[in-house]
């Protein structure tokens, strides 16, 4: 059985290496006031960590196993990678069994259901050591999960998917400057890469079953002014209307330019077909060039990242955001406390913060101020050979942000976490792309989910 | 000088039956009766605290939504069709298999392997050799110019059923080729014999000799692999998620994704407690109608 004892800060006795450490983030310790004063804990355990695939994940839990080395050298915290279409199930089974892990990295919707639900314990205390002021600009902090007044998120990056293109073909092909397209010029530039690049699809972008249909069409969706749910109306269901339609059609017009296998993508296999070089065009992340720089060189050199295709009428260039956030378990939690103190040390220190960015370039994006602007993280090769392309997926894309836990920036939402779990948006899209079904049938069909989804959980919606 | 401890026969065969006795009332009637209750209960996995009798209204909701008679009638195609394949198939191996040729044992220890390798593997790999692009399968028939366009397995709806029965048959007729054959091993030869002197040939040898003798055991097998597969879950979530779109959703599947993806556990309790009445009935049906054990209730 592990035994618990947390001392009070006038106990702690400050060594000659914490204090070196403390001093390499001592810009933003100073700002925050929390020096590098640290609860120490004699528990013994591992501290189960949970992270999507990638190595920021495996930075953070370094960070915080600093920490535990320092200050609770009897824990010792665990990176366990979910993969993205399987986090849903494996929260919700996990949950379900009473055996959460102690901290969990997950994107802003589910993130938010669990909030609402209940399941989370509040952070209020730690966005005050961390450092309220210093997030960067465009963003606020329910964006990553804030509900009735209290934050129950930690952010751990921003993290949006844009449209990557390959800028030799589109020179080879004299297309126009990717960044001044709207939805028509993006169609158009698909259809004549299809065409005279015979081995080659114009553009990809996610149709399977998943959350990156869902993630990839929910852009449009926002792009068009549409959303699932009116958070300004009790959060009733809006997505039967044009703008669903319009982005159906769209999606169905883009279809023919796709790979065939699109109708069953989900995240992989659109990082394999533009890495691979069977797309000249797709929706995606960073990652995308991280994958490209490891595998296929003159690939990754050709591609660069644009904010999407302006919508024609309402001229947004809506992206979706993960906000991927920090959030730890209320119940059947033992470590919450160590949790706490492990978060405020890894957030809290640039170099471990400017790690976990450089970890898979330009996938993550750094979240404060500091570190955005630190010279330090420009100190990578991507940030030298593309530093248009990064500075779109940590800057400029903050301008365009949206995603289904906050449509279009207008409120946040603890129903998106279901709707991803049953996939509503990506069905509602293979029922235009496989089944032929018209886009306005479509739209009633997923609307009719998205009203039993709100009916069932409107203990959600307070 | 006390008398030694001692039981009756009936006292010790009650102590042997024992502990398979607790083992199946706590893993066999234990989850089936908590299913049971479940399926009369609303109850979201994360908010237990939250639930509630509901009395039939899960299995009005089931019975009024189209997924879950589309999903009914996938299930059928698929396990109709893979215990047609595999029974065929099996009872084809089992007879080439059980020629007397030299290295003939290797052959058969091979067989196993389909079986053997976990279904997780197996799923993973098969997903790769259906791979529109990359995939070995492709790459053959367009090698061999079979087809010209890459055929998409798991990307349309027919082919990601075709592909799914494929892979059950493949995995799961080395298990209908065991039991065959071992039948097969144990019918007299006097009977071929006794078929030879009155003219039989090899057609007539196989549907009045070999069939009859392996009736017993196909009758079992295809109870078994019938049950088995219209609850398998594993091999179409790992290979199509059900997709695309639902054109590869069964029961089972259909079940986990209102227990865990919809967060509505006594809906998909329910669901199963649908699939086990259906299936006891058309296993009832199927041994009466084809007259298993009728032979060793003959005087």
């Amino acid at each position: 059985m592990t035994t618990r004892r947390i001392r009070e800060p006038s106990e702690l006795q400050i060594g000659r290496r914490q204090v070196l450490t403390g001093m390499a983030a001592a810009g933003v310790t100073a700002s925050t006031g929390l020096g590098s004063a640290f609860a120490q804990s004699t528990r013994t355990g591992v501290v189960r960590v949970w992270g999507e695939p990638g190595p920021y994940g495996g930075v953070a839990v370094a960070a915080m196993n600093e920490w535990a080395q320092k200050n609770a050298p009897g824990l010792k915290f665990e990176i366990e990678s979910i993969p993205w279409d399987g986090v849903y199930v494996k929260l919700m089974t996990d949950l379900a069994a009473r055996r959460p892990p102690s901290l969990i990295s997950v994107e802003s919707p589910i993130a938010m259901q669990l909030m609402a639900e209940g399941l989370l314990t509040p952070v209020d205390d730690l966005v005050e050591k961390i450092g309220r002021n210093r997030l960067v600009d465009g963003v606020k902090w329910e964006y990553w999960g804030a509900w009735k007044g209290q934050q129950f998120i930690i952010p751990a990056h921003h993290q949006p998917h844009l449209l990557l293109v390959r800028m030799d073909i589109a020179k080879e092909l004299g297309l126009s400057d990717p960044d001044t397209w709207d939805w028509n010029d993006l169609l158009n530039a698909a259809k004549t890469i299809s065409q005279k690049k015979p081995d080659m699809a114009g553009f990809c972008m996610a149709l399977g079953r998943n959350l990156c249909t869902d993630y990839h069409f929910s852009a449009l969706l926002h792009s068009a002014g549409g959303k699932m749910f009116d958070a300004a109306n009790k959060f009733e269901v809006a997505f039967d209307s044009p703008q669903t339609v319009e982005a159906l059609t769209f999606v169905k017009e883009l279809q023919a330019y796709m790979p065939k296998g699109a109708v069953e993508y989900s995240f992989l296999q659109v990082v394999d077909a533009h890495v691979t070089g069977r797309t000249a065009m797709s929706f995606y992340w960073g990652r995308t060039l991280g994958r490209a720089a490891e595998e296929a060189k003159p690939i990754f050199e050709a591609t660069e990242a644009f904010n999407h295709a302006r919508h024609p009428t309402t001229k947004r260039r809506s992206n979706w955001n993960d906000f991927q956030g920090w959030c730890i378990p209320a119940q059947n939690n033992p470590f919450v406390d160590e949790v706490k103190q492990a978060l405020i040390y890894q957030q809290t220190s640039k170099d471990w913060l400017i790690k976990y960015c450089h970890s898979l370039m330009p996938n993550v994006a750094p979240t404060y101020r500091d570190v955005a602007d630190a010279p330090e993280l420009r100190d990578h090769a991507f940030y030298k050979s593309k530093p248009r392309t990064v500075d779109t997926y940590f800057k400029t894309s903050l301008a365009h942000s949206s995603s289904t836990a906050n449509e279009l920036l207008q409120g946040v939402n603890p129903l998106a976490g279901i709707v991803h779990g049953r996939s509503v948006l990506a069905q509602t899209v293979q029922k235009v792309v496989i089944d032929n079904m018209k886009p306005q049938d479509a739209a009633k069909w997923g609307a009719k989910e998205l009203s039993d989804i709100r009916r069932e959980n409107m203990r959600l919606l307070g | 000088m006390r008398a030694g401890f001692t039981l009756s026969d009936r006292a010790v065969g009650l102590l042997f039956i024992a502990p398979f006795l607790a083992a199946a009332i706590f893993f066999m009637v234990y989850p089936v009766v908590e299913a049971i209750r479940m399926a009369f209960y609303s109850y979201n996995p994360l908010r237990p605290d939250l639930s509630t009798f509901v009395g039939l209204r899960n299995f009005e909701f089931i019975f009024a939504d189209p997924l879950f008679w589309d999903s009914f009638w996938q299930a059928t195609v698929w396990t109709l069709l893979s215990i047609v394949f595999q029974t065929v198939f099996g009872v084809a191996i089992a007879l080439l298999l059980h020629q007397a040729l030299p290295g003939i044992a290797l052959f058969r220890g091979l067989l196993l392997f389909p079986y053997i390798v976990p279904t997780v593997v197996i799923a993973l790999i098969w997903r790769w050799i259906f791979n529109p692009e990359i995939g070995v399968v492709n790459y053959a028939l367009q090698s061999a110019s079979l087809i010209k366009e890459p055929i998409y397995w798991l990307s349309t709806p027919s082919m990601a059923m075709a592909s799914t029965i494929l892979l059950n048959v493949w995995k799961y007729t080395p298990f209908v080729v065991i039991c065959v054959l071992a039948r097969l091993q144990t019918v007299p030869l006097e009977l071929y014999d006794a078929a030879k002197v009155d003219g039989a040939g090899v057609v007539r040898r196989f549907l009045d000799v070999t069939l009859p003798q392996l009736k017993e055991v196909l009758i079992v097998v295809i109870v078994f692999r019938t049950i088995w597969t219209f609850n398998k879950f594993e091999e179409i979530y790992l290979l199509t998620k059900g997709g695309p779109g639902t054109s590869t959703f069964n029961l089972a599947v259909y079940s986990f994704e209102q227990s865990i993806a919809n967060l509505r556990l006594g809906v998909g309790a329910a669901t199963g407690v649908v699939m086990m009445v259906m299936l006891s009935i058309g296993s009832i049906i199927y041994l009466r109608v084809s007259g298993f054990g009728q032979d060793e209730k003959s005087p």
